[in-house]
């Protein structure tokens, strides 16, 4: 940049478009209402804020804890260079979902009340404990990025001696914390027993959301690792990401299975080829989310190459938010009948929630000191080790 | 639970004549006319389902499950009977509706404040000592108020007396009970009762499995971290130990 105006740039004209058409969202949704804004329905009152939003927000946040407790509590300390990296996407990540609460709730000026009334039952009461919570956690974990920056030297000394010596505590509250509220986000259709369709109604749905989560917020990471690289100048080891997407592999193939013997288990297996359009959504979440992504991952030309990863595990976090809202509205449409579709504000709202996330997470890789960067050689861009190493 | 309040619809004596729906409307200002279906603005409708009138309303579940979900406890069963709605606790998660199996909580959509809207049983004239509005507007004793206990009773005489009821009282068990029981002359299957999920399960015990896991996963949890992070640390100080050691030895080696 030259200091100048900044250029009118394709990417620019676009994301300034998204910002207009989503302020305009929020005008019709804060002054207009909901009838005008959505296509919710007594019937499906939960839509695309939160099947996409809530779910997947936090669902593809999950590889912030899962780094964090890697590097501080397992030492593996090979993966230091991208932690910072990973609780950044989270704490985006999160702060999305908070954002896009203030749209979603009926009476957004009362988000704080699940503090002060207090309904331990409630499963949505201890999801919204965990976040809230778990988003302090984040934005303390993230803090130091943005403190190093100040200033003030003794301010910035005194903060980042006492963050040093609470971050272990600050890491495995942040495990304990997302472990409950990833799978609590599944308990929360256990009630509707008999309003979610057989193939997605499980006991065990805790359980499943928390096993599909974690690979799908480590793809979500490589797909940002991969970004950094490719579009901002960041200097990271390309095994790492070889190493997660092993990871995530293996975890995607531990997920397929228990679903496999979860579906059984719950005697869906009838429903598995009934000419329902369910049916169809059921096995495009499963071929994207498990199928395709473990076929593809068993190349070695495909884990070794960075694009190819990239795209694969843009094949994961597709099918990770196909079962998210597979559950929370192709589920419930079939019992209900409500047959909901999406208005264009909802679309709308999220993209522009999601595109300013993006914007602030590029920006914090420009200008604070998250990964390692590249010295200006446009060349070469991924450091591999050497074949023998 | 014997002297909470309840409603006994009786299908069998019901001539279709919605007074009590009227009744409903006027006391909430709701409008005359309304598409037949519960919403924000109807609590109650006679539905005709097999030449029979069936009238639909909240059930009052003895343990709702919009009241386990609702996180900030504004939907509640109260000591009385009915599950009540606080609409200054109320953030419009709507989590309520999901929970709910018959469908019954509705949402102002059209509002710009919206709240959750659903029968009360008319809570403030029952615990004054009168009747809800629909009772009272019933000419056929069609629906009648009484203690849970009482209703009970008085079904099940009904259906002793008379060969012609189903015997079974829908709501003595369902879902764990319900404050809303009815008694019918065809079976329930035939006009569209809902069949419970679990049986005569409350639903609530569905989710509460699932968060009873939550302190031993904060413990197990916990300490399981914090065994591995021990092991962790202990490994980094070992190695460091024995690189110590090693350049000790070989400094000696070399002297």
């Amino acid at each position: 940049m030259s200091g100048n105006v900044p250029k009118l740039t394709f990417w620019r004209t676009v994301t300034a478009i998204i910002f207009v058409v989503g302020i305009y969202a929020a005008y019709l949704r804060f002054f207009r209402g909901w009838q005008v804004t959505t296509n919710l329905t007594d019937a499906q009152p939960w839509g695309l804020w939160v099947g996409f939003g809530t779910l997947c927000g936090v669902g593809l946040s999950a590889g912030g804890f899962a780094i964090a407790a890697a590097v501080y509590l397992l030492g593996m300390e090979r993966y230091r260079p991208v932690l910072k990296a990973s609780v950044l996407l989270s704490f985006l990540g999160y702060s999305t979902v908070c954002i896009g609460m203030l749209y979603e709730l009926g009476l957004p000026w009362r988000i704080w009340h699940p503090m002060v009334y207090w309904n331990p039952h409630s499963v949505l009461f201890d999801v919204s404990l965990c976040v809230m919570c778990y988003t302090s956690v984040l934005t303390l974990e993230f803090s130091p990025s943005l403190i190093e920056k100040l200033p003030f030297p003794r301010l910035r000394e005194f903060y980042l001696h006492w963050h040093h010596r609470l971050t272990i505590a600050l890491v495995m509250a942040g495990t304990l914390l997302s472990s409950m509220h990833q799978s609590y986000l599944g308990a929360l259709f256990l009630i509707a027993k008999g309003k979610v369709y057989p193939l997605w109604y499980s006991p065990y749905l805790t359980t499943m959301f928390y096993l599909s989560a974690i690979p799908a917020g480590i793809a979500m990471l490589i797909i940002a690792l991969y970004l950094c690289v490719r579009s901002l100048n960041a200097k990271i080891e390309f095994a790492i990401l070889e190493d997660f997407s092993r990871v995530m592999a293996l975890l995607l193939g531990v997920y397929g299975v228990f679903r496999a013997l979860d579906l059984v288990r719950n005697g869906a297996l009838p429903y598995l080829f009934v000419r329902r359009a369910e049916t169809l959504y059921f096995w495009a979440e499963i071929i994207l989310l498990v199928v395709l992504p473990l076929a593809l991952l068993s190349q070695s030309k495909v884990r070794n190459n960075p694009q190819f990863l990239y795209w694969t595990c843009a094949i994961v976090v597709m099918g990770f938010m196909a079962n998210r809202l597979n559950v929370s509205i192709t589920a419930v449409d079939a019992m209900t009948g409500a047959n909901y579709v999406p208005k264009w504000p909802e679309f709308a709202l999220t993209i522009a929630v999601l595109t300013a996330g993006v914007c602030a997470f590029r920006w914090a890789i420009i200008y604070l000191d998250i990964v390692p960067k590249r010295e200006l050689l446009p060349k070469i861009k991924w450091v591999t080790a050497p074949a023998e190493a | 639970m014997g002297n909470t309040k309840a409603i006994l619809v009786d299908i069998k004596r019901c001539v279709g004549c919605q007074a009590c729906e009227q009744a409903c409307q006027e006391i909430h200002h709701f409008p005359k006319e309304h598409p037949a279906h519960l919403s924000d603005v109807a609590f109650t409708f006679v539905e005709q389902k097999n030449e029979k009138f069936v009238r639909r309303m909240c059930l009052h579940c003895e343990e709702p499950a919009c009241a386990s979900a609702c996180l900030v406890g504004a939907l509640k069963k109260s000591a009385l009977g009915p599950v009540t709605y606080d609409n200054k606790k109320c953030m419009g998660c709507r989590y309520c509706m999901i929970a709910c199996p018959q469908g019954v909580p509705k949402y102002q959509w059209s509002k710009l404040a919206p709240y959750v809207q659903k029968c009360d049983m008319c809570f403030a004239r029952i615990s004054t000592g009168g009747k809800p509005a629909c009772v009272e507007a019933c000419p056929v004793e069609a629906s009648v108020f009484g203690t849970r206990e009482a209703l009970l009773n008085e079904a099940w005489s009904r259906i002793r007396n008379d060969s012609g009821y189903v015997p079974r009282i829908y709501g003595s068990e369902e879902f764990g009970g319900t404050s809303v029981l009815y008694l019918t002359d065809v079976p329930f299957e035939d006009l569209g009762f809902v069949k419970p999920a679990i049986g005569n399960q409350p639903l609530p015990t569905l989710s509460a499995a699932a968060l009873s896991e939550s302190p031993m996963v904060v413990l197990v949890g916990g300490s399981m971290l914090s065994a591995l992070y021990w092991i962790t640390q202990r490994r980094k100080l070992v190695a460091l130990a024995e690189a110590e050691e090693e350049k000790h030895d070989s400094g000696k080696g070399k002297q």
